[in-house]
């Protein structure tokens, strides 16, 4: 078990590199294609205009406590009253927001995009490697593991007794998929950033749901606890000058 | 690495720009990242084996958060709203990368 295999440098020079080579590039040029096919279409009015009012809410909610009770009462209920508040949104056509989105071609089409510019390269650098690959022993982890982690690094061999910590060169791709997003997102920038289980995470809900944080926003302007802070203000200032005399 | 914006804070009420914090918070996102590449790198050409490179992960994580701390001038406070913002967030974060580029740079020193 522990005797150590002898890897032939070819293995390195036409195995290891290469693939950690391609991985990177290949996660540059999705970035840039999907950056190309990404459509720069005329926002919707309502969309937008529901999105700023969330911010609007926002900024109440952050700065309510530098304006008098009244005046944030009085916000709030333009905000939150149930008749014609800016946040409340009625049952029935919270409904129909759903059913619209699903209707519109153009969204559907973008989210189609977006996941075949994630999905088609993945698929293409696996079956690359599959292909050129299979069945190396590409590499070998400084650190020894226990059994259990045999399928997830030696995927591609069937051998029992080599040591758990060689690892396939189909497995080597796995390694790199994941750890290279550190690197993409020093190298792309922080629009990179949003990772695949985000993109993944975002095609379960369908999109940005403006009803329900709507929703979200009011419930919890509704639950602020107001306090006015600006009678302590005097209080303040007189610690900061005292502070600074000292 | 550069803190951008200061924000100010006070005992009972907090004042700060939260874009600022959320620059902070990048940069040092991307020096961690940064560092955890450059200490994989590091760690597989000295040939670390088992726990030792992990030790020495911390250990960088570690030096980076006290460097935070300095180059904030020690007074935290005045660019984060917690300690913790310095100190904890992201430590794990940067652990695939490293581990990966210990691997990477490993194998080509010193497997074959």
């Amino acid at each position: 078990m522990a005797e150590d295999l002898v890897l032939d440098t070819a293995i390195r020079d036409w195995v290891l590199i290469p693939l950690s080579v391609v991985m990177v590039l290949i996660g540059v040029l999705r970035y840039f294609v999907s950056k190309l096919m990404r459509s720069s279409q005329l926002p919707d009015a309502k969309a937008l205009k529901e999105g700023q009012v969330i911010i609007r809410a926002r900024n109440l909610k952050s700065g309510a406590n530098f304006i008098p009770s009244k005046s944030f009462r009085a916000r709030r209920v333009y905000f939150t009253n149930e008749e014609n508040g800016l946040l409340y949104v009625p049952k029935d056509q919270a409904q129909n927001a759903q059913a619209q989105m699903f209707s519109d071609p153009n969204m559907a089409m973008d989210m189609m995009k977006k996941n075949l510019s994630m999905l088609i390269p993945q698929s293409l650098t696996f079956a690359w490697v599959n292909f050129f690959f299979s069945g190396f022993v590409a590499a070998k982890i400084p650190f020894p593991l226990t059994q259990r982690f045999r399928a997830m690094l030696q995927n591609g061999i069937d051998l029992s007794t080599v040591d758990v910590s060689y690892v396939s060169s189909r497995s080597w791709y796995f390694l790199n998929l994941f750890g290279l997003r550190g690197l993409f997102s020093l190298i792309l920038g922080e629009e990179n950033a949003m990772d695949d289980t985000q993109r993944m995470m975002q095609m379960g809900g369908f999109g940005f749901d403006a009803a329900r944080s709507l929703a979200v926003e009011k419930d919890s302007l509704d639950i602020i606890q107001h306090d006015w802070a600006l009678p302590k203000m005097e209080q303040r200032a007189e610690e900061v000058l005292r502070k600074l005399l000292r | 690495m550069d803190p951008r914006g200061k924000e100010k804070q006070s005992d009972d009420l907090q004042i700060f720009s939260a874009e600022n914090l959320q620059s902070n918070m990048k940069s040092i996102y991307y020096s961690r990242t940064f560092l955890s590449i450059v200490g994989g790198v590091v760690a597989g050409i000295w040939g670390f084996t088992g726990l030792m490179g992990f030790v020495f992960y911390f250990l960088v994580m570690a030096i980076a958060s006290m460097l935070f701390a300095a180059k904030a001038k020690f007074s935290v406070r005045t660019y984060f709203d917690s300690w913790n913002r310095i100190v904890v967030d992201g430590f794990l974060g940067g652990l695939m990368s490293f581990v990966l580029f210990w691997t990477f740079a490993y194998d080509i020193v010193h497997i074959f």
